[in-house]
């Protein structure tokens, strides 16, 4: 079904060879790559969105879709750019939303349950798990970042509300308390006393967003799809500047070449009496 | 390393080994404070003046419903480096919710959202509470402040009662559901979540079951990218797509259906007006004030009218929630309010003669007690502009309460008289 035996092959690894990069695969992938991502992007999205994504009553039309999907694409261009460019592997995106979720969950149960007795439904994270697939197949099926940036971007933005309705659509529905109108997930809000986040913190349609018609989820949905292209690009780059190895030889002429292939330095290296290695990365 | 560094490193590491295992043995209690004390004193004494407070039914069964009332005075004397209080939330100060919050009125006016208050004015607020964790709750009324943070008033203990496990929180919508708040969309959500962390597990496990990253690497650098990428994963992944984007249509489609009826988000502006101003036949301003240091004592000169019919005595100072009362204040303090803010012999006067109709006075008080020491308003003479603000209670003869806001610049008095 795979092409596993052609790669392995075309990899020239004796079998030994092959069984340690097995074990190196999930020594590497579950403890080193996903606990790390879990760590960073987990405190990376807390930091930015973290309001929206922790409360059932930030979950507005306009701020949610746009700050949640841009600041969530940020981790998965950079890793996306790790796994592509280096091992062909299209799942960065998904990979990191993964993590994410996993942070999240830990967090829902051991920081908003057991230690501040929030209800799960309060403080219940979304989910950006589709928007992730559809990015990690633009990239599969285009294998072009700039394609991935414009199609696959866009569609990580504009799945995002979509997608989480179906989980918050109940908290939307109108009920009245003291003569006053309020949505499920505003008097949630309300009755779940939060000491230090007063009413006024949240950021529900605030700007001039809302003046376009009307349709603020639409108006919103498309300028998150627009900076999340640029998110994607900027982070993209930023895979690139952290995960590109190089180093440089010098020779007996005393020419210094930057070297990408970091498998040359395995063989470049003995040959100390030749070539001198020094600086970069390897 | 000789014999001396050796016995050193390990009598260090013994040290460690001791200390560690003396912690359990080491009287630790659980702290219930919110840290209240620890809010600059020209907050808690310059903004919001608190009277009346009261933490109705000390002690409310799971699933009772109770009450955390009373009233405030904005200051005039409010700090120039505290923002204006234009828009503002009445808050509850508790350990996580504790409660849940049912209503929460100010001058009868419902305050879901924030809404601006002015300065120099009373409310009256009443927070309706139903008790949700069983346990001995350290409660404040808060004052929220936009830009400038949340302003605790004094606290009073409430105590729950019951099982958490026995707690509902029933309500009723719009639409005729019932939606429980403990519980209402936690499966659907967790359902949902199982589902695209599932697909997603799939996605990535996809190319986990082979080899992933040093083969792949080698491969890459010596042939280009042909040879990975397999055929079959753009199949696979052209049904993910396919798949992914199905859920989501058909997800979104079926939420709308199962509710049809949705409002935005609500974040209005709470209009609330403030209480009427009540006649004051009693004038009284601060002339001078001093804060004795080593005496942990606030004295004042005060300069009082009686413009009314009626004698006037003056009973107790309030700042911060703290009341400083006299023998004729003391017996007129809510005996359910925290003894631990009530100096009831803290406020001695040169003159406790009532004053009498037309008769205009100055009287020297000094409203002294460990109080200001252990409530930490004594950092007061750390602060730029060294004042404090609060509130004097007095009585008619008719037994009528009268409200005086009194504010003044405050001199330290670093030495003891005499010394």
């Amino acid at each position: 079904m795979f092409r596993t035996d052609e790669i392995i092959k075309a990899s020239k690894l004796p079998p030994e060879g092959v069984a340690m990069s097995r074990k190196i695969d999930y020594i590497y992938f579950i403890p080193i790559l996903f606990v790390t991502i879990v760590g960073t992007f987990h405190m990376h999205t807390a930091l930015l969105c973290g309001d929206w994504d922790f409360w059932l009553d930030w979950k507005d039309r306009q701020w949610w879709p746009i700050v949640t999907p841009v600041t969530l694409i940020t981790f998965c261009a950079a890793i996306q750019y790790y796994n592509w460019v280096n091992y062909r592997q299209p799942f960065g995106a998904t990979l990191c939303i993964l993590a994410l979720g996993a942070g999240k969950w830990i967090a829902v149960y051991t920081s908003w349950w057991w230690w501040s007795n929030y209800p799960p439904n309060f403080v219940m994270p979304a989910t950006a798990i589709p928007g992730a697939l559809v990015l990690d197949i633009t990239l599969l099926l285009t294998r072009n970042w700039t394609l991935t940036a414009v199609i696959g971007a866009w569609m990580f933005a504009a799945l995002f509300y979509p997608s989480n309705w179906p989980i918050f659509a109940y908290s939307h529905t109108p009920l009245v308390v003291d003569g006053a109108l309020l949505s499920w997930a505003d008097y949630m809000g309300f009755m779940y006393v939060r000491t230090g986040t007063p009413e006024y913190i949240r950021m529900i349609e605030v700007g001039s967003l809302r003046t376009f018609g009307g349709h603020s989820t639409m108006i919103s949905a498309f300028f998150s799809a627009f900076a999340s292209s640029l998110t994607y690009i900027l982070w993209w780059q930023f895979g690139k500047f952290f995960c590109t190895s190089y180093f440089y030889i010098t020779d007996d002429r005393q020419r210094t070449t930057k070297v990408y292939d970091v498998f040359a330095f395995a063989t470049l290296g003995p040959q100390g009496d030749k070539a001198k290695l020094s600086g970069g990365k390897a | 390393m000789t014999a001396k560094h050796v016995f050193k490193l390990w009598m260090i590491r013994l040290c460690g080994v001791v200390t560690l295992a003396a912690t359990p043995a080491l009287d630790i209690t659980p702290a219930f404070a919110h840290g209240e004390r620890s809010q600059e004193p020209f907050l808690r004494m310059r903004t919001v003046n608190w009277y009346d407070t009261e933490w109705v039914g000390k002690t409310t069964p799971v699933n009772g419903v109770t009450e955390l009332k009373g009233k405030f005075h904005l200051s005039e004397d409010w700090p120039r480096a505290v923002v204006k209080p234009t828009r503002t939330f009445i808050n509850v100060g508790s350990p996580s919710s504790v409660f849940v919050r049912l209503s929460s009125k100010v001058n009868g006016t419902p305050m879901f959202v924030s809404g601006p208050m002015e300065i120099g004015r009373d409310y009256e607020y009443i927070v309706k509470l139903k008790a949700r964790l069983p346990g001995h709750h350290h409660i404040h009324p808060m004052f929220a402040v936009k830009e400038a943070g949340p302003i605790a008033g004094p606290g009073g203990w409430m105590d729950i009662t019951g099982r958490y496990e026995d707690f509902t929180n029933p309500i009723k919508t719009l639409t005729n559901e019932t939606f429980d708040s403990e519980t209402m969309g936690s499966m659907t959500g967790i359902g949902w979540h199982i589902w695209w962390i599932a697909l997603g597990i799939f996605w990535v496990g996809f190319f986990a079951i082979r080899p992933m990253y040093l083969i792949r690497a080698r491969v890459l650098a010596a042939y280009g990218d042909e040879i990975l990428l397999d055929p079959i994963d753009r199949k696979v992944g052209v049904a993910v797509l396919v798949l992914t984007l199905t859920v989501v249509v058909v997800g979104y489609m079926a939420a709308e259906a199962k509710h049809p009826i949705s409002v935005p988000l609500q974040a209005g502006e709470a209009k609330i007006k403030p209480m009427p101003i009540k006649p004051n036949p009693l004038t009284v301003d601060v002339i001078h004030a001093e804060y004795d240091v080593p005496g942990r004592a606030l004295r004042m000169t005060l300069h009082a009218t009686n413009n009314g019919t009626q004698p006037v005595t003056i009973g107790e100072f309030t700042t911060a929630g703290i009341r400083f009362t006299n023998k004729f204040g003391a017996s007129r303090v809510d005996p359910n309010y925290p003894a631990e803010l009530v100096a009831s012999a803290g406020l001695t006067m040169d003159n406790e003669a009532p004053i009498q109709p037309g008769q205009t006075v100055d009287i020297k008080v000094e409203s002294k007690d460990v109080l200001w020491e252990v409530q930490r308003l004594v950092d007061i003479l750390h602060d730029p502009d060294q004042r404090f603000a609060g509130l004097f209670l007095s009585w008619t003869d008719s037994g009528e309460r009268l409200i005086n806001p009194v504010w003044a610049p405050v001199l330290p008095v670093f030495t003891r008289m005499g010394a």
